[in-house]
């Protein structure tokens, strides 16, 4: 199925969509074409993985868009994801975080993830059910991002050895 | 009982990869892992969820090992096949290198009926014995599209 109905949170993916690949484009490049689409999958994937996981299945904690179903725009929902992956490596790289800083910059993202979060429930793009709210993502997205962060260091360390 | 067979078989594949040789860069082999996964997550999702032609157990334990077996087991064994086909470039041994990969995974899916994780509606193993074969496929290509698109920068550099 493409969509149940064609209004408000179908219309707010396709917005965020573009204007977060304009920002992505935008951005002067920084890394190798590898590194730049691991990112990009790196936030694909994990958001999937969480949200089949959790957000569907045994535990099915939230619904994406209007149906349980998967449609189009549950894809178009999830490539959402990628840049934003993208972002928090790039700024990370940019703003050269390290173990001092570190904290501070997954604690950040992760309250910035909470903030999209509760936006997304605005929309209408999630609805969380089964007795699940919106400070649980804050969990989330700190297990996400710090595990993002360690990687990437994980890669600098292996790239400059 | 399920439950514990699928985490060993997890723990295994995962403490293999880390201790081999590998002849893919962790960067490589993070790819094709995240690749598979993705890929593997819409496929479970379509085919019990959407299409119902398996049905997955509602018994949490067991439901954990279907999950390990979607985000760990499938996607560590495409990873490590293909860094051993690529420690054995004959390929005779690829061959049965990707032969051997496929009949573990099939394997798991016997032990998967047997343990009531899965129960097949309107599926059987050969249907999985080619979703396997086209994992493997897909794996091959885009690790070779994605070694490309580095080697091509290092030259244009």
């Amino acid at each position: 199925m493409l969509w149940e109905n064609f209004d408000k949170n179908e219309i707010s993916i396709l917005i965020m969509l573009i204007l977060a690949f304009i920002v992505l484009g935008l951005l002067p490049k920084r890394f190798p074409r590898n590194i730049t689409l691991l990112s990009l999958l790196w936030g694909l994937s994990s958001g999937m993985l969480f949200d089949f996981t959790i957000g569907g299945g045994l535990m099915d904690v939230y619904k994406v868009n209007d149906l349980q179903r998967y449609e189009l725009f549950d894809l178009l929902y999830y490539l959402l994801f990628t840049p934003f992956s993208y972002f928090f490596i790039y700024f990370y790289d940019t703003l050269g975080i390290n173990k001092k800083t570190f904290i501070w910059y997954v604690v950040g993202w992760s309250i910035v993830g909470l903030i999209v979060n509760w936006l997304l429930t605005w929309l209408d793009i999630i609805q969380f059910q089964n007795g699940y709210v919106l400070p649980y993502s804050f969990s989330v997205f700190l297990i996400i991002q710090t595990i993002t962060g360690v990687y990437f260091e994980l890669i600098k360390s292996r790239q400059l050895s | 009982m399920g439950f514990s067979i699928f985490f060993f078989i997890a723990f295994l594949i995962t403490s293999l990869f880390i201790v081999m040789k590998k002849k893919l860069s962790i960067v490589d082999s993070t790819f094709i892992y995240l690749l598979i996964l993705v890929i593997t997550i819409n496929v479970s999702w379509i085919v019990i969820e959407e299409l119902k032609l398996i049905k997955v157990t509602k018994e949490a334990m067991n439901y954990t090992a279907f999950i390990l077996t979607r985000s760990v087991i499938t996607p560590m064994i495409l990873v490590v096949q293909l860094n051993l086909i690529h420690k054995y470039k004959m390929k005779s041994r690829s061959f049965w290198i990707t032969v051997a990969s496929i009949a573990i995974l099939l394997l798991l899916r016997v032990l998967s009926i047997q343990f009531d994780i899965l129960t097949y509606q309107n599926w059987n193993l050969g249907f999985d014995a080619i979703y396997f074969l086209i994992l493997h496929l897909v794996a091959f290509y885009s690790h070779q599209f994605f070694q490309k698109l580095s080697y091509r920068e290092v030259n244009e550099l």
